[in-house]
């Protein structure tokens, strides 16, 4: 039976040593989920995009300092939902200053074109809470993270994770529609 | 409803997932076959270095001619232990930097993760971390490191340079335009302590603890220090030029009076103590005391703007000596909680310097510093500001 984390550690070691082959392993396992994590907090397909590329190349930057004993995923998960957060209050504040526009994409339910694929009312649902709050959704539910692991992530008392992540599943309470279960 | 909400979010199709895959790998197989694997036994060429080597003709030529000769050492002695740029992933030392950006002020942490805290204009850390104290046009927040705000005060004046007491921090002292006001570290009992104050922060007497000491500077040029519990002034002193910082020694009896052209250590009641002569030609831009020692770093600019120096005064008869040259201005100098290392910023070279000390035993460089706190911008605004290296809570 093949052991994730073994695999995991060996896709580093060999990307340390040059491997584009392990590197690349390592992308297409983790991409997926740091993509729609990322998507998920921002609600931008191009933020996204461009916050999980940027955690990989982070990566790839300090991947002759990673301590291979260490999983590889957390260490990513807390770039992206962390640069994913920023994104979002960046953009909030930016629209004070005048961007309706982005201020729709970082903090308001996204329009007509990006409800296609994600259902609308999860998306708007999560669209009400803020950036802090989807994070903490989006560690527990999408990356089954734990309370304490989502704390250690976002350095939060594990009190404050558990408030949020109430406060977020109230939001969400009865607006996830049972056809799509 | 856990288990649909988990179904919902790992498998509900999102917009241009298999597209953005493909052009993010192609991005990360380029950035990953261009780069450098480290090896301990090898020293890549160095930017950060060359820019050096690139200043140092111009330093030599505007600073003194008993500088030059240093210079060379230094420049000697860093070539063999200094590090290509990277990205920030980590910090040389334990604690959390607090930067403010165009976006805001951040938290930095050790590993490099950082979080904007909100809309403000300036922030710094209490006494132990857990709380920044922020400004932003006519509000006072006290934020948590996460940015959560814990409580605000509004005022018709626009607020500014707001300082936290040391420990047990039950004061924060901040100006509001022309008046310098003190309130309780939970936001309450906002009073007005004195008018007429200069655009410089206060800055709190860091021992002996309990005890709430501040210094400040008028607009007529004289720094007064003051019991704030007992509404008295201690001592007082005259300074030429305007004032642009004060800093406290780690141990609480030196006071560091930072003006354009000069560098003046006070201790009670007012004593010059040491007065630090800076390099023919320049003005200083950037001062600060090593922790836990009587050293100060100080960073001096040549008039023309060209290159900086960052010399480290000792003691107060060893004279100073230089630690890093650049081109352009160095903007501050931080140390961090520990003291070992010293960070400079460096604008024109779009970086963070750490300097490892004593001696400059090792230089670590952030690259890319405008972009990392402009997310979803360009990178091209101004260089970001570092207020703060905190202890660790």
């Amino acid at each position: 039976m093949a052991n994730p984390g073994r695999d995991e550690r060996a896709w580093v070691r060999g990307a340390q040593s040059g491997s584009v082959a392990d590197l690349e392993a390592l992308f297409r396992d983790h991409w997926p989920r740091a993509y729609r994590a990322a998507y998920l907090v921002v609600h931008d397909q191009t933020a996204a995009e461009d916050i999980a590329q940027e955690a990989f190349l982070a990566a790839v930057r300090a991947l002759d300092r990673f301590d291979r004993r260490r999983p590889f995923g957390p260490w990513l998960h807390r770039i992206v939902v962390n640069r994913a957060i920023d994104w979002a209050r960046a953009r909030a504040l930016r629209a004070e200053v005048g961007d309706q526009r982005a201020l729709d994409a970082a903090s308001a339910p996204p329009g007509v074109e990006n409800t296609r694929e994600l259902p609308a009312e999860i998306v708007q649902a999560l669209a009400s809470l803020s950036p802090e709050h989807r994070a903490v959704i989006v560690l527990r539910y999408l990356m089954d993270y734990t309370p304490g692991e989502i704390g250690e992530l976002l350095d939060l008392p594990r009190g404050t994770v558990n408030s949020r992540l109430r406060r977020g599943l109230d939001a969400l309470a009865g607006r996830i529609p049972a056809e799509e279960l | 409803m856990d288990r649909e909400l988990r179904i919902l979010l790992t498998e509900a199709p999102v917009p241009d997932e298999r597209d953005a895959e493909l052009r993010a790998w192609n991005v990360v197989r380029a950035a990953f076959e261009e780069r450098e694997p480290e090896s301990p036994s090898r020293r890549l060429p160095l930017r950060p270095l060359v820019v050096l080597a690139a200043a140092a003709a111009l330093v030599a030529a505007a600073l003194s001619p008993a500088g030059r000769d240093a210079l060379d050492s230094i420049r000697a002695r860093v070539s063999g232990d200094d590090e290509p740029p990277v990205a920030l992933t980590r910090l040389p030392a334990a604690g959390p930097l607090l930067v403010v950006s165009e976006s805001g002020p951040w938290v930095v942490r050790t590993d490099g993760s950082k979080r904007l805290l909100g809309d403000y204009d300036d922030a710094s850390w209490s006494p132990r971390g857990r709380f920044v104290v922020a400004t932003g046009g006519q509000r006072l927040t006290a934020v948590e490191p996460d940015g959560d705000p814990r409580w605000q005060l509004t005022r018709p004046e626009t607020l500014a340079d707001a300082r936290w007491s040391p420990f047990p921090g039950f004061r924060i002292a901040y100006r509001a335009e022309d008046s310098l006001r003190i309130v309780d570290g939970n936001g309450t009992d906002d009073s007005l302590l004195a008018r007429g104050v200069a655009s410089v922060a206060p800055a709190w007497r860091t021992r002996p603890e309990g005890e709430y000491v501040l210094a400040f500077a008028d607009r007529r040029g004289v720094v007064r220090v003051a019991d704030v519990e007992a509404l008295r002034e201690l001592w007082q002193v005259t300074v030429r030029g305007r004032i642009d910082g004060l800093t406290w020694s780690g141990d609480g009896r030196q006071l560091l009076v930072v003006t354009r052209r000069s560098l003046s250590v006070y201790a009670e009641p007012g004593r010059l103590v040491r007065s630090i002569a800076l390099p023919s030609g320049t003005h200083t831009t950037a001062a600060a005391f090593r922790p836990g020692t009587g050293e100060i770093a100080y960073a001096v600019m040549s008039e023309a703007g060209e290159v900086s120096r960052v010399l480290l005064a000792t003691s107060p008869r060893g004279g100073s000596r230089p630690v890093f040259n650049g081109r352009g201005p160095l903007t501050d100098l931080v140390w961090s909680p520990n003291g070992r290392w010293l960070l400079i910023g460096w604008p024109d070279a779009d970086q963070w310097v750490f300097l490892r000390q004593p001696g400059v035993r090792r230089i670590v460089s952030v690259e890319s510093v405008r972009r990392e706190f402009d997310p979803g911008g360009t990178g091209a605004g101004s260089f970001p500001r570092v207020t703060g290296w905190c202890c660790v809570p």
